[in-house]
């Protein structure tokens, strides 16, 4: 028997430990050859039967499955084994004495990294806890949800309060003397910012198409943002670029690509998103490790391979007031002023003095704010940003929307929330009590790699979205990984989530009466919680 | 038959629904069976009444009725409103006659079950709205001569309703928008044009059933509304259409994902002119190129056990003249050859490829 040192990692260390039943097991290998981090192992074990009597003791040997104890190889419980395995003799299961994360640091001198979302969640949801209250009751009539056409399409872009139009009448025709900014009429809810590296190519484009198709078949005006990894020249050719909303982030990554095909480009985008932060590690940069940085990631980005860090602020930009001017006016000016261009930060105390700073935009070419919450998604972050910073969506969003209102500005500058909506399995709602608490819209992305097919969850299962080991094929640039993806299903998956989503969206307007989507009627929201209800400004019930 | 006539406005002084409805049940009683009413808006005038001799029928004859005409009437009843009706009329009727020589306010035929109701004039909105049929009695009839309000026929479960799109050249829909909402029975006739109709019925021509079933119907109806004059205009079936659900077998069937990715997506995919992908998708787990471990064979300390072939569970590993080889079609990369060779033969290796 092989002795053991107390500073060698131990399986008793690991997040998760394979529970393993040999009589089940049928040797059949499925288990080991689908186990993308290694974790376990076929192995010949050696087991001594005492026999009677003056005989001697006989050895057998053993066909097992055993798992791996390494930093590299741990198991990330995934539970891919078990969903290969015909007689259920294997499953992962969580190590209630884990003690990876320290033993991670004591052994490597780095901060430990993953993907996914933050696991702690100690704060309780807000959003669970508001109810819409406000059901038309005889006080008006309700819609019925399956009657009405309802109107789910929101603003995007500068609205001009109307004072600022300064009409006048010319040839007996009402004209408007200002240029107006460009507005898009959009889905409330938009596919968001996962960049090409950070997800595989058929994922990404597993999103495109499904947003094209919700747009050309079902008609639902969905747009996508692309994230700050780059966009496929076909794409940026095609008509589809339309219902893209362009990503420009600290990186910049991909635009040199961009600029090269406006030409050549026959339509539009819908928008430019300036990212400047995101929820899941506010105040830190992009992270694509190097793993994920295949060839084709690294032509479209024009980087070599290696870890790939985004400054975590533009380099050029050092003011609210400078962003304005400078890359405002730049976005603003990259289509000619045709394109509305909005702004991405990630939600923090500081969040309202940005949205204010914003709202007095002399130029009018602020399109759009969008506020990231702390509990969105990551393709791969610092896990001690990940876990401990950020800002909850709910009250920032709230936050913004009333200080426009006391402005009376509400609307001028569209509001959208995202960061970890539908987390409890209620996306609709999530999204339908953000709007009525003053977003124009809302986003999500670690959603749709949950319809996608992750094997994750929010309590510490996978979240490997970094390692480029995805098991599902969706957080990878592996080719034996990603083709595990079936791209037309997670298209067609997508798509049939947002008719649904579009349903249950209905199913929440009728009730409170209203067919378009109720920016801003807090008074159809109530709650049990009079900590939330006097911090959002709605009403307590009990 | 008695005759009883009654005038609900006395020197500005204006008979109550209820002493009204009070009256006619009191007369009934006494023998009264027709019954002619000067009315002043009361309501539910024939409806919730009825002859002690149940093969008695009662007759009305209705000048300025109030909502929920014949609300609840019974079979043996018919009612004749001279002028038009507000809304309501025939509301849960379960079996009379009602004719309307005029237009009907909102939600005629409203829950209708049972008689026939005829309107020489137009319906308002929610017409028709869950009318139903019980196959226990006649199914109801509800005819207009021109045209609905929008949101008619909204959950309707039964019944017969023709609408003549008569005088209708002026809209543009005949049944107003969106009319058929959550539609799961019955049929509706219609002549003219129609927009905007619920997503869960659809619209198909006229059988041989149904001809004979409109041309009858249609003397009969316009004969009730006195303008059989109109037969010749509104009887060319082939202006006609019917109305009904769709099962679950014809819901309009949209271009699947797949399809779309096919027919209308960039051709060959976005990433194509730098990712040669196939879109083939590997099963969980799968040999050849979706192996997530290679084994390779080294001959140098091989003793020719064939340990390795007898344990490999997918049969993968050949032997020719003492070379093995693992054949990629069947191997799935479970590394059980490396684990069971002890004289280390087989190693196993990540199979980390990158698309071209």
């Amino acid at each position: 028997m092989a002795a053991v040192n107390i500073n060698q990692l131990h399986l008793d260390d690991l997040p998760w430990i394979i529970e393993y039943d040999e009589t089940k097991c049928i040797q059949c290998g499925k288990c080991t050859a689908v186990c993308s981090f290694g974790a376990i192992k076929p192995v010949v074990e050696t087991r001594r039967r005492l026999s009677g009597g003056l005989q001697k003791p006989s050895f057998e040997k053993l066909l097992v499955i055993k798992q791996q104890i390494s930093f590299e190889h741990a198991c990330r419980g995934c539970g891919m084994c078990s969903r290969v395995c015909p007689n259920g003799a294997i499953k992962a299961v969580r190590n209630e004495n884990d003690r990876y994360s320290v033993r991670y640091r004591a052994e490597k001198a780095d901060s430990l990294k993953k993907g996914g979302r933050s696991n702690l969640n100690t704060e309780g949801r807000t959003l669970d806890k508001i109810k819409i209250g406000r059901i038309s009751q005889m006080t008006d009539p309700s819609l019925d949800a399956a009657r009405h056409k309802f109107e789910l399409r929101t603003p995007f872009g500068r609205i001009l309060s109307a004072d600022k139009l300064n009409f006048c009448v010319k040839d007996g025709k009402v004209e408007s003397t200002v240029q107006l900014p460009p507005n898009r009429w959009i889905y409330p809810i938009l596919m968001g910012d996962m960049s090409i590296g950070a997800v595989s190519w058929r994922m990404w484009e597993a999103m495109a198409i499904a947003t094209a198709y919700l747009n050309e078949v079902m008609g639902m005006p969905v747009r996508m943002c692309t994230g700050e990894g780059g966009i496929p020249v076909k794409l940026l050719k095609s008509r589809f670029v339309k219902y893209m909303i362009l990503q420009i982030a600290s990186g910049h990554f991909g635009w040199n690509r961009i600029v090269q095909a406006m030409p050549e480009m026959t339509e539009d985008p819908a928008g430019i998103l300036i990212k400047i932060g995101q929820g899941a590690k506010p105040g830190d940069g992009g992270l694509l490790m190097a793993s994920k940085v295949a060839r084709y990631v690294q032509e479209i980005r024009g980087v070599p391979r290696a870890d790939l860090l985004s400054p975590p602020t533009h380099q050029g930009l050092y003011s609210i007031e400078e962003s304005v001017q400078k890359m405002f006016l730049s976005m603003n000016a990259a289509f000619n002023f045709r394109v509305p261009v909005a702004i991405k930060v990630a939600a923090s105390v500081t969040s309202v003095s940005v949205y204010n700073n914003l709202l007095r935009d002399p130029y009018n070419i602020v399109g759009g704010f969008f506020i990231d919450g702390l509990a969105a998604g990551t393709g791969a972050a610092h896990e001690i940003s990940l876990n401990h910073t950020g800002h909850p969506i709910t009250s920032k969003l709230r936050d913004c929307y009333l200080a426009a209102v006391h402005q009376g500005r509400q609307g001028e500058i569209p509001l959208f929330a995202g960061g970890g909506l539908g987390q409890t399995g209620s996306f609709a709602a999530d999204a339908f009590k953000l709007i009525c608490l003053g977003a124009n819209g809302v986003f999500t992305g670690r959603l749709l790699l949950e319809i996608a097919g992750c094997v994750g969850n929010d309590t510490g299962k996978c979240n490997s979205c970094n390692t480029g080991l995805c098991p599902a094929g969706i957080a990878t640039q592996d080719v034996c990984l990603t083709k595990r993806l079936d791209i037309d299903k997670v298209a067609q998956n997508i798509v049939n989530y947002f008719i649904a989503t579009d349903i249950e969206l209905k199913k929440l307007m009728g009730p409170v009466g209203n067919s378009t989507i109720p920016i801003g009627r807090s008074d159809a929201l109530i709650t049990v919680d009079k900590h939330v209800s006097n911090r959002l400004d709605i009403q307590y019930v009990c | 038959m008695k005759k009883y006539s009654i005038q609900t406005l006395n020197e500005n002084k204006r008979m109550s629904t209820q002493e009204l409805l009070q009256l006619i049940t009191a007369k009934v009683e006494e023998g009264y069976t027709d019954f002619e009413i000067n009315a002043c808006g009361q309501h539910n005038i024939g409806g919730s009444v009825w002859a002690k001799d149940r093969a008695q029928s009662l007759h009305f004859l209705l000048r300025n009725p109030g909502q929920r005409v014949g609300a609840m009437a019974l079979k043996g009843t018919d009612i004749f409103v001279e002028g038009s009706a507000p809304a309501d009329v025939g509301w849960l009727n379960s079996g009379a006659e009602i004719i309307v020589d005029g237009d009907c306010g909102d939600t005629a035929a409203h829950c209708a079950a049972g008689g026939k109701i005829y309107v020489s004039g137009r319906v308002g909105t929610r017409s028709g709205a869950l009318m139903k049929h019980d196959p226990k009695f006649e199914s109801p009839e509800f005819w207009v001569l021109k045209n609905t309000g929008s949101f008619s026929f909204e959950f309707m479960g039964g019944g017969i309703a023709v609408v003549c799109g008569y005088d209708c050249d002026e809209f543009s829909s005949v049944l107003g928008n969106r009319s058929c909402v959550g539609m799961v029975g019955g049929v509706i006739y219609v002549r003219g044009k129609i927009q905007d109709i619920a997503e869960c019925v659809k619209i198909v021509n006229l059988d041989e059933n149904d001809i004979n079933f409109l041309n009858s119907g249609l003397k009969e109806f316009l004969n009730k509304i006195n303008k059989l004059d109109l037969y010749t205009s509104l009887s060319n079936f082939l202006d006609w259409k019917k109305i009904i659900p769709c099962t679950k077998n014809d819901n309009t069937k949209k271009m699947s994902v797949s399809e779309f990715k096919e027919k209308v997506w960039v051709k060959d995919g976005i990433f194509s002119d730098f990712v040669r992908d196939d879109f083939k998708v590997f099963p969980i787990p799968s040999p050849g190129e979706g192996r997530f471990h290679i084994p390779s064979w080294n001959a140098e300390n091989c003793i020719n056990c064939k340990i390795c072939i007898n344990n490999c569970p997918q049969s993968a590993i050949e032997e020719n003249d003492k070379i093995y080889k693992s054949n990629p079609e069947k191997c799935i990369g479970c590394g059980i050859c490396s684990a069971v060779c002890s004289k280390k033969c087989w190693t196993i290796s990540d199979n980390r490829q990158e698309i071209a």
